[in-house]
């Protein structure tokens, strides 16, 4: 009951509740703020000045008036012409940018760094870079705590479907914690808890990636029985699984799109490992309370 | 074996006696003669634990796939005109950036369907993080 109905069901809402909050297409026409507008897949163009900000999720902007305030584009493509410019910050997501030089009084912020990438030589040396972070990072985590990261690998190994709709859950969870967090940030306490909440994502990822990084290396190059174990002289151990797994899947980051889709996929299976395990304690997040007997 | 599937059927499950203590001592203090017949035990036959060699480090391999990666990661930078700390130190997304997505997102979903999702969200997580894990236990 619990497998067959709960988990796939669970798996559907979060994924809708995913795609609510990143692509709100509630928010279609003009905004709930009098000065805000929001577009979702739409042909717009601005030609009057827009007191507030503009967000625009897919679709195109024609901007040939002043935006005072940001203007927030994912996935989407936007032409500057004629005065068009925007006062406040550039913030892009997958998006295209044309004739924005010189027409941003703020800053343009690419939301993740392979947007802000050049070219394609550019984004795979970004990522070759960010390859040996992780590698080292891997590296010196098994050290510290293999037996954790072995635990955690057998959880992702066992229980796949469990870790990802964990995951997916956790992902949606952060995200919709951070918005309700950042509600805050005019009251000072936000900060501090956008804080706490984003070094506990980071935490969590880092963890994670390592023990799918365990068990990928685990699964393409562990030993299948005790004869082959001790004929091996590299190919054994936490620490040479984890290598291996970080630079099979690092690998496989290289190819466009495909990898970045593994490399998603693998995100969300460690976050869903690294909860489901609590790190690798295989500890209970929640005590229950029981009367003692007499 | 438990020790109540040994005291159901003691002279079939004598073999239990060499592991717990407590049965031993039970029989002894009966005053019972203890033969206790060896059942053969095939190690090899049993299958892999994920423990068996966890603790063995490769550093020829560990060293390789640094160089490797590194390596890569260099050549790679210099022909694209960068280095690979100012790609590192980059990688990360603007905390002003992010602030503003959030806030911005979170105007344009609303604050009641922002709170409806959030004690949604977190109830499933709750629930799911309830479950205990289902790994052996190694």
């Amino acid at each position: 009951m619990f497998r067959r109905i709960v988990i796939p069901l669970t798996a559907i809402a979060a994924l809708l509740a995913l795609f609510a909050v990143v692509s709100p297409t509630g928010a279609r026409g003009d905004s709930r703020s009098t000065s805000d507008k929001h577009y979702v897949d739409e042909n717009v163009t601005i030609d009057q000045p827009v007191m507030g900000t503009v967000q625009l999720y897919g679709g195109t902007l024609m901007l040939r008036d002043v935006i005072a305030g940001d203007l927030l584009v994912i996935g989407g493509k936007v032409t500057f012409t004629g005065r068009g410019r925007v006062e406040g910050n550039l913030i892009h997501a997958g998006a295209t940018l044309t004739g924005a030089d010189g027409r941003v009084g703020g800053r343009t912020y690419p939301l993740a760094s392979l947007e802000g990438a050049a070219g394609a030589l550019t984004k795979t040396a970004i990522i070759a870079s960010l390859l040996l972070v992780w590698l080292i990072a891997a590296i010196v985590v098994t050290l510290m705590s293999g037996r954790e990261i072995r635990l955690s690998s057998v959880e992702v190994r066992t229980s796949a479907l469990h870790c990802f709709v964990l995951g997916l859950v956790a992902l949606t969870s952060f995200v919709l914690t951070a918005i309700a967090f950042s509600y805050l940030v005019p009251y000072v306490i936000g900060i501090p808890l956008l804080a706490a909440l984003g070094v506990f994502a980071l935490l969590t990822k880092i963890y994670g990636m390592i023990a799918v990084f365990h068990a990928i290396g685990t699964l393409v190059a562990g030993a299948r029985s005790r004869g082959q174990l001790e004929q091996r002289k590299w190919l054994r151990g936490d620490l040479a699984m984890v290598v291996i797994g970080v630079l099979l899947l690092g690998a496989l980051r290289l190819i466009p799109v495909v990898g970045t889709i593994l490399w998603s996929l693998a995100s969300i299976f460690g976050v869903g490992v690294a909860l489901a395990t609590k790190f690798g304690r295989r500890e209970p997040w929640f005590l229950e309370f029981r009367a003692a007997n007499a | 074996m438990t020790c109540e599937e040994y005291l159901q059927d003691p002279d079939a499950n004598t073999v239990h006696l060499e592991s717990c203590a407590n049965c031993r001592a039970l029989e002894e203090e009966l005053g019972l003669p203890v033969d206790v017949q060896h059942r053969p035990l095939r190690v090899d036959a049993l299958p892999l634990a994920s423990w068996e060699g966890a603790s063995h480090r490769t550093w020829p391999l560990v060293g390789a796939g640094l160089v490797a990666a590194l390596t890569l990661a260099i050549v790679l930078s210099a022909y694209a005109g960068i280095s690979p700390m100012t790609v590192v130190s980059s990688s990360m997304p603007s905390l002003d950036a992010l602030l503003t997505f959030l806030q911005l997102t979170g105007r344009a979903i609303g604050a009641p369907l922002v709170a409806v999702l959030f004690v949604a969200i977190n109830t499933i997580l709750f629930l799911l993080l309830r479950r205990a894990p289902k790994g052996v236990d190694v």
